[in-house]
């Protein structure tokens, strides 16, 4: 009887599961986990002078001074935004700011600079900024048209804007050649390791590998493609998320960052992939995350938390609009923050993200986003699965 | 509260940035001048308010912003057809390319003072022509929503080609993250101008439509409008003013519960023309003629202000629709001119108009009676504070400030009274 009677309990739990399930999976999706915290601040930076405006914002960097280092398009306004820019102006209000702005850590503009020049080509569309342990800046670019020209160039220049070297010729037929060892296709990221003194480049937009060159002379030292495998070119249609993961990247290979324990992270973009390896290129582990995302896909920067060991790694979602918080040695997602909109923690594309050394997180937002936005480490702590926006007293 | 109390310094620095001696705009330097001398009502942008919106909603172009007697902050704003599928709203495709973000909030919400979100409708419906692009909005005595139908004719002018407050539909967003970009969505199909006024009840249920979208007529009629841009109440005379608008040059008033014509004018309260006068250039005399009539907002001493956005003006009417005096602002704007919407302030005097500046980015503070500008809000920018094409004013019972952006701007804004 008593049997029975446990038998019958055991049954009308099972049912009431079954009932349930969505609850309960709801209830799983709150659970608190324990995670670096952090609360947007919206007051940072500070509002620039001169009417400056930020365009599409597509790259963020940091110094050894934890100034916040930003490049932008700024011939991306609108002629209604940048009235006057316009001739005759159509405004007294307002004008692009200089692509590469400097930041301090008050949120002060400092220096300001970039554009066209002698002795290099600037991109057609600049794209990433890294700031090296030389205090050198980097910036790749990825613009151009399938048939026409574009970017197969990378850039260095002093914090103060003097043109240092350029790898990489610009104005490139636009083929994917990603076992080329002249010039890139269509950068996305550059990460310069400073034990090394290599620089990874996230190459690209048009080729589907990461490249590694000598930082100081811009030789050629080694290549990869997805699993490590040779890189081919070959087009591989549009992502599809039933079907079997491919064994190449698919452009644009967006991100390609060391970590101190010399592992490289790659964000493999519209495969909605995180692909790590060793520094030489041998395939380690590898990562989905929002797997049925379409499009842009998911995986668009990723960057260190500050501990010495870098126990997280913080990956921008320009898609779904949110950062994800993963542990990095198993690349598990804990939680993630931020949702869509135009408000403080909410995003439009949010492409870039860094941290400085104190802990905390700048992003910038491309297309009609155009922000630099912080956000502030609060400690580790007990946080819900999904965040939503991260406000003060939230 | 505690957030507002963490947050002020910082704030105010947004709010003022206008008048920082960094700022090389010779103007705007000189109308802060003005401000300390005359000491212009000073705000704070909360950065925090309105709370975020639920289901992963966001906001497309606001086109009108209105207050109610409970100081519930009303907006409409034109949603999916302002907001681009590929890099804005994935979730809105089939099959949608985004995991988790973003769909378009509904077009009507309604937010109680501490911004959370008390309702929301819109959209097409049963018996009446939901806007191609909806104007402006106005709560009536019996907090019915009155929508002005501000929708073009033609396919939306491209980013940049001055489409005026109704501004461009998502496209291609220029080529950012690039490679493999989607081509951009076909242009919508024709449509017939929207011509019309709509009436709901407070929550959502469809009460009259005044006019017929493609049935513009003349400046003349007395049954239809032409892209009315905004309306008003004026609960004195249980009557709606309609500024009417993008397609016509004139207000029109009519009885705010049968919707029956009573009278209309044009500038300078003259009879309006059909023939449009020529593109605004500052040099030359006034237009005798309204170009765009973007809004019309009523004082409590019975003023009537009209925003001539197109010619840089306000004109101010008696309620019978006799001109008594107009005034320039910021007279070298070009484009779609500065004078987009108008608030007042709530000092029993109204000594104050808000006056929201969408082509210069900020909204003006102009003194009633003389009608110069004295100060100034904002500037552009995406950061709490300043604004993108700021189209909509409103102020509630307790001098806060509403502000609603268009274009790229996709936000409303709350502004409190104060240093």
């Amino acid at each position: 009887m008593k049997k029975l009677l446990i038998g019958a309990t055991f049954l009308t739990a099972i049912v009431g599961l079954n009932l349930t399930a969505g609850a309960l999976e709801r209830q799983a999706q709150n659970t608190l986990v324990e995670a670096p915290r952090f609360e947007v601040d919206p007051m940072w930076p500070k509002p620039m002078p001169n009417g400056w405006l930020l365009a599409e914002t597509i790259g963020v960097g940091i110094d050894a001074r934890d100034h916040v280092w930003i490049v932008h398009r700024s011939d991306k306004l609108s002629a209604d935004e940048a009235g006057a820019a316009q001739n005759p102006p159509t405004a007294s209000c307002c004008r692009p700011a200089p692509p590469v702005l400097e930041f301090d850590t008050d949120g002060t503009l400092l220096r300001s600079w970039g554009g066209p020049g002698q002795g290099y080509d600037w991109p057609i569309s600049n794209h990433g900024i890294f700031v090296d342990h030389k205090g050198i800046v980097w910036i790749g670019g990825n613009g151009g048209s399938n048939g026409g020209k574009g970017d197969g160039q990378i850039l260095k220049f002093t914090q103060d804007g003097k043109f240092v070297a350029q790898y990489g010729s610009a104005q490139q037929t636009q083929q994917a050649a990603s076992n080329d060892t002249t010039h890139f296709g269509r950068v996305a990221k550059i990460f310069v390791d400073p034990r090394a003194n290599e620089a990874y480049v996230a190459d690209g937009y048009l080729n589907k590998r990461v490249a590694v060159i000598d930082a100081d002379t811009g030789a050629f030292k080694r290549y990869w493609g997805a699993y490590g495998n040779k890189p081919d070119d070959t087009n591989m249609g549009a992502y599809d998320p039933d079907a079997p993961l491919i064994q190449q990247f698919r452009s644009p290979v967006h991100c390609a960052d060391l970590s101190v324990d010399n592992l490289v992270y790659v964000c493999d973009r519209p495969n909605n992939r995180i692909q790590v390896f060793t520094r030489e290129g041998k395939f380690v582990k590898e990562q989905q995350i929002a797997k049925r995302t379409g499009g842009d896909g998911s995986i668009w920067d990723v960057a260190f938390s500050k501990d010495p060991q870098q126990k997280y790694l913080f990956v921008a979602d320009g898609k779904n609009e949110r950062i994800y918080v993963l542990v990095r040695e198993t690349l598990e997602v804990l939680t993630n923050f931020g949702d869509g909109g135009r408000q403080p923690g909410q995003f439009f594309a949010v492409h870039s993200i860094v941290t400085d050394s104190k802990g905390n997180i700048y992003t910038t937002e491309t297309y009609e986003g155009r922000r630099l936005q912080k956000f502030v480490y609060k400690g580790i702590g007990k946080v819900p699965r999904t965040q939503g926006v991260v406000w003060p007293g939230k | 509260m505690q957030r507002r109390v963490a947050v002020p310094m910082g704030v105010l620095a947004v709010v003022l940035m206008g008048s920082t001696p960094i700022m090389s705009s010779r103007s705007r330097v000189a109308a802060q001048t003005r401000a300390a001398a005359s000491a212009a009502p000073a705000f704070q942008a909360d950065p925090f308010w309105p709370k975020p919106l639920p289901n992963h909603w966001i906001l497309g172009s606001v086109t009108g912003v209105a207050v109610d007697a409970r100081d519930h902050v009303w907006i409409v704003h034109r949603g999916l057809d302002s907001l681009n599928t590929r890099t804005e709203s994935g979730l809105s495709t089939t099959p949608p390319t985004a995991e988790d973000c973003c769909l378009p909030a509904p077009p009507v919400l309604e937010f109680d003072p501490a911004g959370n979100l008390v309702s929301h409708w819109g959209g097409p419906g049963q018996g009446y022509d939901w806007p191609a692009t909806p104007g402006g909005i106005a709560i009536d005595a019996k907090g019915n929503v009155w929508i002005a139908a501000a929708g073009w004719p033609e396919p939306p002018a491209p980013r940049g080609g001055g489409a005026g407050r109704a501004g461009r539909t998502g496209g291609a967003a220029g080529g950012a993250g690039g490679a493999g970009a989607a081509p951009a969505p076909p242009p919508p199909p024709a449509r017939p101008a929207d011509a019309h006024v709509l009436k709901f009840s407070p929550t959502g249920q469809f009460l009259q439509q005044l006019g017929k979208p493609g049935l513009t007529e003349s400046n003349a009629s007395k049954t239809s409008f032409n892209r009315p841009a905004n309306l008003e109440f004026d609960a004195a005379a249980n009557e709606i003013y309609i500024a009417d608008g993008y397609g016509n040059r004139r207000v029109v008033v009519v009885d705010a519960t049968t919707g029956a014509y009573k009278r209309h004018w044009g500038a300078y309260g003259a009879a309006p023309e059909d023939t449009a006068p020529a593109a605004y250039d500052p040099a030359a005399p006034a237009a005798k003629q309204f170009r765009a009539v973007t809004c019309v907002t009523l004082a409590k001493d019975g003023m009537v202000y009209v925003c001539d956005r197109g010619s840089n003006r306000i004109q101010v009417f008696d309620k019978t629709g006799k001109f008594v005096k107009e005034a320039s602002v910021a007279k070298a704007t070009l484009s779609n001119g500065s004078v987009w919407d108008i608030t007042l302030s709530i000092d029993p005097q109204q000594r104050y108009l808000f006056v929201a500046d969408g082509q210069e980015h900020q909204v003006l503070i102009v003194d009633r009676a003389s009608l110069q500008t004295i100060g100034t809000i904002g500037t552009g920018g995406r950061i709490p504070g300043r604004f993108n094409a700021v189209g909509s004013v409103a102020m509630d019972s307790k001098g806060n400030l509403y502000t609603g952006e268009t274009f790229e701007g996709k936000r409303v804004q709350k502004f409190t009274p104060g240093r």
